[in-house]
């Protein structure tokens, strides 16, 4: 709120401001494939199995039931709009259920909207987030030469807008170090960028998309990026 | 002036007053910081400690709530004289009583008496009357303290759960781990102050009702006070460990950016929340250390498994996460709460009922006796109970061997132990029918009330301003505390 606008408006007749939100599960989730351009486009059809972790459906599972074992897709069903994602009654996917998504057993008017250490670790370390990350860094990587280009880049795709220089020198600072030490671990680099099943593009220099991943990850977990 | 930085400035003599006590509260806890090198200016931020306000009995908590509301008649409000009125029908009886049944059974044509199928039996020194269902609880009626007068407003299970839960029928109020989180902070930094367990439950044909986050959420309290639940199967916590190729160093460093660039957006737009997540991320970042230690139980001798049960060793189980629950509150956890599903015995009550006490009968004892043993059960609250009680008359067909019962609200039982609760002792009594309480009724806010006072809280002085309101968790209608429960 800019003190233009606070005084052009005091009473917000004109609606220029509102509360802020944290998105919903699934607009979390669509943001990450989308800011990645991983995000399929398609309308429509049965709903499809993403990422999840293993035996969360067993533990919970009747004996006889027919989606006891989860079988995750390949290729596009892994990045369509969440609204497809296959939903179990009582037993939700798991990282959007964290984010409060409902399990539909009952009637849900109004989501909770609960802020958690279980909703950072999804965002941080669920395949999906990881895997999105390092796309929208190769992405940048590709497009652009320059460090503020590139952050640019991605900042544009998550957050929608550019950063102040104080907070450019912030992500630089988290970059050099990331990348200082992804080149003494080459190893740890290759790990980081082989998450997801979208294979890491060869042409690019793996401790720089490392590195580039986890800030792309960082601005990801931003509070102005998953709150509207 | 940048109204962001009117925001900034505009430390009210409330917010100077309650930083004040905070940094003598830290004080204390300087031996706890010292425990990790992590900067302790950011420890502090996370912990806000209000002094208690009476002389806290306990200093931390465990609640197991029963889920669907376990029936009264069959495990603690003994009716013997019952037996001789078996089938007669209360058509009469209830109208008398002008309160409202529910839909599942107000249009019957007969509402015929269901006398207790079980047995009871006197234990203890006390001689308090306990149903066989309950052999293990029966061996410890010298310890815990059996209310057979609560009562409730609601008599449909969401309502009523919210109502034991946050003290509000209504959704959105906060429920009673978060004001306690919120009046007297965190004790340790490892773990969150209030977890959630979800225990499994074993019979397939239980009646199990669904439960939501509103049961442990912060309402109108900031989100960091909200229950923490961990998954009672499959890993506790998802997606705990780090992506391969990210090493604990590499995670401190994209944190620490993130905190500073998180810490930017909240000095310029001031919402809360942004602190919130802040220390959340903090939070799952201890946690990634401390909850490998906290869910390996392998360290737990044969002597523990064998005071909780057979069924104590599997991942999930009721005994289980009594265990765990133990395991927390020993870690500086202030409030665990167990949900264990599948009370609501509307039909098939012989059998259903049966098969819940069983899931949670040992693995109470244990409990009890486990914190005994260790020293800590002088200050820990543990209090066992459903939402509501039962009906006296049968809901649906009335046999020698089978019968079914709908929701009661006028008088339920629960029991409490610990913390300077008078253990041996039968508080509350009912009429003949175990259908209006005659003597010390106790409401959800006077239980509410106990229970803060026991930790230290005075209830009409734990209040939180919002939508105009100072917001309590006992709300406006007159609260007592139950001193009667106490040695």
């Amino acid at each position: 709120m800019s003190p233009e606008k606070l005084e052009k408006d005091p009473s917000n007749r004109l609606l220029a401001r509102g509360p802020r939100y944290r998105l919903d599960a699934e607009q979390i989730r669509d943001l990450a494939l989308s800011s990645a351009g991983l995000l399929s486009p398609k309308v429509g059809g049965p709903s499809v199995k993403p990422y999840q972790p293993e035996g969360i459906w067993e533990a919970v599972a009747m004996p006889q039931s027919n989606t006891r074992t989860y079988r995750e897709d390949c290729g596009e069903g892994l990045y369509r709009r969440s609204i497809y994602t296959m939903w179990k009654r009582t037993a939700a996917p798991p990282a959007m259920e964290i984010f409060n998504a409902p399990t539909r057993e009952t009637f849900c008017v109004r989501r909770d909207l609960t802020n958690t250490p279980l909703q950072a670790l999804v965002l941080l370390n669920d395949p999906q987030f990881v895997e999105a990350s390092r796309v929208l860094a190769s992405h940048a990587i590709q497009e652009e030469q320059a460090f503020d280009a590139r952050l640019d880049f991605v900042t544009l795709r998550l957050t929608g807008r550019k950063m102040d220089p104080a907070e450019r020198e912030i992500v630089r600072k988290s970059l050099e170090i990331a990348l200082a030490d992804f080149r003494a671990k080459a190893a740890d680099a290759q790990k980081l960028i082989s998450t997801g099943a979208t294979p890491p593009r060869k042409d690019i220099d793996v401790p720089e998309l490392a590195a580039w991943t986890l800030l792309a990850s960082q601005i990801l977990n931003l509070d102005e990026t998953i709150t509207r | 002036m940048n109204p962001s930085e009117f925001h900034n400035t505009a430390y009210s003599r409330r917010h100077f007053f309650r930083k004040s006590g905070t940094g003598l509260g830290m004080a204390a806890l300087a031996s706890l910081l010292g425990q990790r090198g992590i900067s302790a200016a950011e420890s502090m931020a996370g912990i806000h400690s209000v002094l208690p306000q009476i002389a806290p009995k306990a200093k931390r908590a465990i609640y197991i709530s029963l889920i669907g509301a376990p029936s009264q008649i069959d495990l603690f409000d003994y009716k013997p004289e019952l037996q001789k009125r078996f089938k007669e029908d209360l058509n009469d009886y209830l109208k008398a009583q002008g309160q409202r049944l529910t839909g599942m059974t107000s249009g019957q044509p007969t509402f015929p008496l269901a006398p207790s199928i079980f047995k009871f039996n006197q234990h203890g020194q006390s001689g308090a009357w306990i149903s066989e269902l309950l052999p293990w609880t029966a061996k410890m009626a010298d310890d815990i303290c059996i209310i057979k007068s609560m009562h409730t407003d609601a008599i449909n299970h969401e309502p009523a759960n919210q109502l034991i839960c946050t003290g509000s029928m209504q959704a959105g109020k906060a429920s009673i781990g978060s004001w306690l989180s919120y009046g007297l902070g965190s004790m340790n930094e490892e773990l969150p102050s209030f977890v959630v367990l979800h225990a499994t439950h074993t019979s397939p044909f239980a009646n199990v009702q669904a439960i939501s986050s509103r049961l442990w959420g912060s309402g109108y309290l900031p989100g960091k006070y909200a229950g923490v639940a961990l998954r009672s199967l499959g890993d506790p916590v998802l997606f705990l460990d780090d992506t391969p190729g990210i090493s604990r160093e590499a995670r401190r460093n994209m944190l620490d950016g993130m905190n500073e660039l998180n810490r930017r957006s909240f000095s310029a737009i001031g919402d809360p929340e942004i602190e919130n997540r802040m220390q959340q991320y903090e939070m799952a970042f201890r946690m990634q250390a401390s909850v490998p230690e906290l869910t390996d139980l392998s360290g737990e001798s044969e002597k523990v498994y064998q005071l909780y049960g057979a069924d104590s060793k599997t991942r999930g189980t009721f005994a289980n996460s009594a265990i765990m629950a133990r395991r927390l509150v020993e870690r500086g956890v202030r409030f665990v709460q167990i949900f264990h599903r599948g009370w609501d015995q509307h039909g098939d009550l012989p059998r259903d009922l049966a098969s819940q006490c069983k899931d949670v009968d040992q693995g109470c004892y244990g409990l009890i006796q486990d914190l005994k043993q260790r020293g800590m059960l002088e200050d820990t609250l543990v209090i066992w109970g459903g939402e509501f009680g039962r009906t006296v008359y049968s809901q649906g067909k009335l046999t020698e061997t089978d019968y079914g019962r709908d929701h009661h609200p006028r008088c339920f039982s629960i029991w409490m132990a610990g913390a300077g609760i008078k253990g041996g002792q039968v508080y509350g009594e009912t009429d003949e029918m175990s259908y209006n309480i005659v003597k010390d009724p106790v409401h959800i806010r006077d239980l509410h009330a106990t229970l803060l006072h026991t930790m230290g809280l005075e209830h009409e002085r734990l209040s939180f301003k919002f939508q105009g309101l100072d917001q309590r968790l006992t709300g406006v209608d007159p609260a007592r505390v139950v001193k009667e429960l106490f040695a």
